[in-house]
């Protein structure tokens, strides 16, 4: 009973420095994938190999005891089959059992065997609690230890079944069986905790560190994207030295320094130059600068008192990876950098770039689109002014030739004219409802009728009740002209235009068609009334809306205006 | 009395300014048209000594119209415009008569003393009249078809007058002279009454008495006469 105390004391100590290998490898990247239940072929291969090192180191790490010996064989045969299933549990049972057999001994088959049956023990116990549903529960050591436990009991039964001659057989349980039960039993147990302890402590890093970039990209978000200035800079630069716990933070432009928050922000003052030999470097080769305070000191370059000892200084890039600034974090020099703040620090600035491009962006097109809109509002009250000289002295000339013939008409002319001009220079609001519309192109194409006499006829169809719908001012008429213009007038023969509204569900739909379908589509040039009407249109009211042209070349072209249908309040 | 061809699209602009040369006393209105396939015509049908010329108009403009009268018989022309920049600066620098519309008549009266001491027609070469014609107008019976010069293989010119032929063998009967077609486009003379299109010359087949016959890519034939043939072939560079 002593020497069994004495010998469970020893397989103890043999245990234990087992354990301290298992928990330097447990350190190493070897140990990933048996951090979880392998699944796949390649971390099978990688479980079955680890465990068969373990299971073959049990065994040399044994106590040798006549021809048999004490060992902790079983707590890899076990692991191997809980962690990676019955497949593994064989394999490194049966790798292990070899290894046993290999070294002779009264009960060196029998130890083979019962290596194999650990395995499978251990096996069973993943595929029973996998198709449970219950993967949690195999990583309890108190479990493992019990499996361990059981299994090793299977193995002194294995050996007193096939060992012989069975007084031998049954000295050696007597000696091992305590010994062995508990070594294996605590062993197991022990292995499984570094396990589970080491996976917590990767995952936990990991959410602190998730955590932590998380919280400062959903504060800093949008911060930049309003400008690259100096006040924000100053907010995302406090958002980052409150969330990181760094010593100080800084962020500067290509040139100065636009923010710095926490240590030595009595000398480090924002619109000064940046003088850091680290900073200018970082922006001239655009590359991250690491001074670590250890084996490269930070110097302030302002102040020789500085209490900053460590600088992190990481490019901002914008367009095509051209750096526009950088953002620098400090460690005074009583503190080193984390591994974390360091990894965070490029991420955020990464996050700060992508802003800064965004922001450079947004702005760019914001100002286009502005300008786009004053263009397109001076380019139509220029047309507006400008009356086509054609039409004006044609329309004088037509005037000069029937005042003495037809008084009436060419007074009724005379009417058209003052109608046509005061809608083309004057109008109180950039809308109108469509009678007004119609009224201007009706005195456009009274003049235009009388000039070609017979040889036009207009058809103007709008239902009563749509002659409140709202429609932006001079959109009809420079349709009207086109097709005069560029369509009847080129026309041998008779013209005929015809103008007519309908309502589409909740659009209008004015369409204007001439009977000469010339119309080509030009890249600016005599289009131009047209292209504008279009382009106000889609600007006020989307891209659903504006001109659409269909043209049978020689039979037809037919402009038609969509606009949202609205009623002019009264 | 100057015999005068009014050309404007507008009827109300031909109305006012005929009554305008009315009040002239020694101007004859032979004639009014509204476009210029109508004026090409009445050009060589009336012989107007001047043709007051609206630059505007619809398929055929003006200016255009110019290279398709016969050279021979170019009238004295007062171009007529609303309103034209360009036009009015090139009648300017080449002394071209022009009136602007509405007419001044004090304005139309000096037109009209300078055309009672000379109208003699001036070359309208400077203004584009010289240029080589790209197409024909031809006359349908209530069209104008504008046949492009590469698709026609022959003109000739028949008791109707002349006529234009494609390789569909249909003839479009057109205002334009033999002549005119001669100077103004690459068809070439191979007979008195026939202009042919070397492009489409397919085989020139030599018959008796110095006579030939040209066939067409297309399978017609075209009359070469004796004093044609020399040149013809010298243009195509047989000798």
């Amino acid at each position: 009973m002593v020497g069994s105390l004495n010998l469970t004391i020893s397989l103890l100590e043999q245990t234990c420095v087992y354990l301290v290998i298992a928990h330097l490898l447990s350190r190493t990247r070897l140990f990933i994938p048996v951090m979880h239940v392998t699944i796949r072929l390649p971390h099978k291969v990688a479980c079955y190999l680890i465990f068969s090192i373990f299971c073959i180191m049990g065994t040399y790490f044994g106590l040798r005891l006549d021809d048999s010996i004490a060992n902790t064989r079983a707590i890899g045969a076990v692991l191997g089959g809980i962690l990676g299933g019955p497949s593994v549990g064989f394999a490194v049972g049966l790798t292990g059992g070899l290894h046993r057999y290999s070294l002779g001994g009264s009960t060196d088959l029998a130890c083979a065997i019962s290596t194999v049956a650990e395995g499978l023990i251990g096996g069973a116990v993943h595929r029973y609690l996998i198709r449970r549903g219950k993967i949690d529960l195999l990583f309890q050591p108190v479990r493992v230890s019990a499996v361990t436990f059981v299994a090793e009991v299977v193995q002194m039964a294995i050996i007193l079944l096939v060992a012989r001659p069975l007084p031998v057989a049954v000295h050696v349980v007597q000696n091992v069986a305590l010994p062995m039960w508990i070594a294996n039993t605590l062993g197991a147990g022990l292995f499984m905790r570094i396990l589970v302890d080491r996976r917590v402590m990767v995952e936990k890093q990991s959410s602190v560190f998730s955590a932590k970039a998380l919280k400062i990209a959903a504060r800093a978000e949008g911060v930049l994207r309003s400008g690259f200035n100096e006040e924000n800079s100053a907010r995302v630069a406090r958002i980052i030295y409150e969330e990181t716990g760094v010593g100080a933070v800084a962020i500067t432009d290509r040139e100065k320094l636009l923010a710095f928050i926490g240590i030595g922000d009595d000398h480090h003052l924002p619109g000064r130059p940046i003088s850091s030999g680290q900073t200018l470097q970082a922006i001239a080769e655009n590359q991250v600068m690491y001074a670590d305070g250890n084996e490269v000191a930070y110097h302030c370059s302002i102040s020789p008192n500085c209490r900053l000892g460590a600088a992190l200084v990481i490019p901002l890039r914008g367009e095509g990876a051209h750096v526009v600034g950088t953002i620098k974090l400090y460690e005074p020099k009583t503190r080193l950098f984390s591994t974390i703040n360091r990894t965070l620090g490029e991420g955020i600035a990464r996050l700060l770039s992508a802003q800064i491009l965004a922001g450079r962006y947004e702005q760019q097109m914001h100002r286009i689109e502005q300008q786009q809109q004053l263009l397109a509002q001076s380019e139509i009250k220029l047309l507006q002014a400008q009356v086509n000289p054609h039409f004006l002295f044609n329309a004088l000339n037509t005037l000069s030739a029937v005042i003495r013939t037809e008084p009436e008409l060419a007074r009724q002319l005379v009417l058209n004219l003052s109608t046509f001009f005061r809608k083309n220079l004057k109008r109180p609001s950039d809308e109108a409802c469509l009678a007004d519309e119609i009224e201007h192109v009706n005195a456009y194409l009274q003049i235009e009728l009388a000039r070609f006499t017979g040889r036009l006829a207009v058809d103007i169809d709008v239902p009563p009740d749509l002659t409140h719908a709202r429609l932006p001012t001079f959109s009809l008429q420079p349709i009207v002209e086109n097709a005069i213009k560029h369509g009847t007038s080129r026309l041998i023969g008779d013209g005929r235009v015809r103008i007519a509204g309908r309502c589409d569900g909740s659009d209008l739909l004015l369409s204007v068609e001439d009977n000469a379908g010339l119309y080509q589509r030009q890249p600016g040039g005599d289009g131009l009334g047209m292209g504008l009407v279009d382009r106000r249109i889609r600007s006020r009211y989307g891209d659903g809306y504006g001109l659409d042209v269909e043209c049978d070349p020689h039979v037809f072209t037919r402009v038609t205006l969509r606009v949202p249908l609205e009623e002019l309040a009264a | 009395m100057i015999r005068t061809l009014i050309v404007d699209d507008e009827p109300r602009a031909r109305t006012e300014l005929a009554n305008l040369l009315k009040g002239a006393g020694d101007v004859e209105v032979v004639g009014e048209c509204a476009n210029a396939i109508e004026a090409i015509g009445a050009i060589n049908r009336l012989v107007p000594a001047v043709v007051f010329l609206d630059i505007q108009m619809p398929l055929i403009s003006g200016l255009e119209m110019l290279s398709m009268l016969d050279p021979d018989r170019m009238p004295r022309i007062v171009f007529l415009t609303a309103y034209d920049d360009y036009a009015v600066q090139a009648f300017e620098e080449h002394a071209f008569d022009y009136l602007l519309k509405p007419t001044d008549p004090a304005r139309l009266e000096k037109t009209l003393d300078r055309l009672r001491r000379d109208h003699a027609p001036q070359s309208v070469d400077v203004l584009g009249g010289g240029d080589l014609l790209r197409q024909i107008p031809c006359a349908g019976v209530n069209s104008i078809f504008l046949m492009k010069i590469g698709e026609i293989e022959y003109a000739a010119s028949r008791l109707g007058g002349i006529y234009v032929i494609g390789a569909d063998g249909q003839e479009r009967f057109t205002e334009l002279t033999l002549r005119t077609l001669e100077e103004k486009t690459p068809l070439v003379r191979c007979h008195r009454q026939h202009l042919v299109n070397t492009e489409h010359i397919k085989e020139i087949r030599f018959v008796d008495n110095g006579l030939a016959e040209i066939h067409t890519v297309s399978g017609q034939t075209v009359p070469v006469s004796r004093h044609y043939l020399g040149p013809l072939m010298a243009r195509l560079g047989i000798s």
